[in-house]
């Protein structure tokens, strides 16, 4: 499990595309003050918050004070659970690929 | 953006012999499940899978598109997860037929259908990321 308190669904935090890019551009650095990522969008310094509260909630965004600015971090873990969820449908096909595989090739005999 | 599984498998078959694999029920049941299935629009039909801890096993669907032999689409209903599974046939010559898979219409899994989720793109970054 996650140290953090997760109460938001991991599958709702990145169901917008702006909260998607944050997670891109935290995935790219260490540590991000939120005046850089604010810098990445058309929209302002609160509507950027507001999103990394969400993600936050569910998990994948660590923050913390250094002096008056807050810094952001990625926690990639919760979204193993959404791998995990595109892998069952993943390997579903690949089984039935391989029986179809087998099929036509008893077809050819 | 594109908001899908996307995968491809390549088959040394015929384009004929391919689409007849995924279109005609006996052969359905021998790769996927027993099932009703018939290559009409608008045809409802069931796979009946083994229902195992994930899920009864009833996949429910009704076809959407029918281009023999190239393109073949259908709803596919699990539970409260509704999705859009298409099968694009191209011949690649050599004997060699790819069959390319597109899932799409995730919805969260608390139900709140509708979302979607930009697979194609995003299942790479994620794989990168949880490799870091």
């Amino acid at each position: 499990m996650s140290e953090n308190n997760q109460f938001r669904d991991v599958f709702d935090a990145i169901a917008d595309p702006t909260r998607r890019r944050l997670i891109q551009l935290l995935a790219e650095a260490e540590e991000t003050p939120l005046h850089e990522l604010t810098a990445q969008f058309q929209m302002g310094r609160t509507a950027v918050s507001k999103h990394l509260t969400i993600l936050k909630e569910a998990g994948l965004v660590l923050d913390r004070k250094v002096g008056r600015e807050t810094r952001f971090r990625l926690n990639a873990f919760p979204l193993k659970e959404v791998q995990d969820w595109v892998a069952f449908y993943s390997k579903y096909w690949s089984t039935n690929m391989v029986r179809l595989k087998q099929l036509l090739e008893e077809e050819e005999e | 953006m594109s908001l899908s599984l996307s995968m491809n498998f390549q088959f040394t078959t015929t384009i004929e012999k391919l689409w007849s694999a995924i279109t005609d029920s006996n052969k359905l049941a021998k790769w996927i499940a027993e099932n009703d299935f018939k290559a009409e629009v608008g045809h409802r039909f069931q796979f009946r899978h083994q229902p195992s801890e994930w899920w009864d096993g009833i996949v429910n669907g009704e076809v959407l598109i029918v281009d023999e032999p190239n393109r073949l689409s259908y709803e596919w209903a699990v539970g409260q997860e509704k999705q859009t599974v298409t099968l694009t046939l191209q011949d690649l010559g050599d004997g060699k037929v790819n069959l390319h898979l597109e899932q799409t219409g995730f919805s969260n899994a608390q139900g709140l259908e509708g979302a979607k989720y930009g697979w194609s793109s995003w299942v790479v970054e994620l794989e990168k990321m949880l490799q870091q």
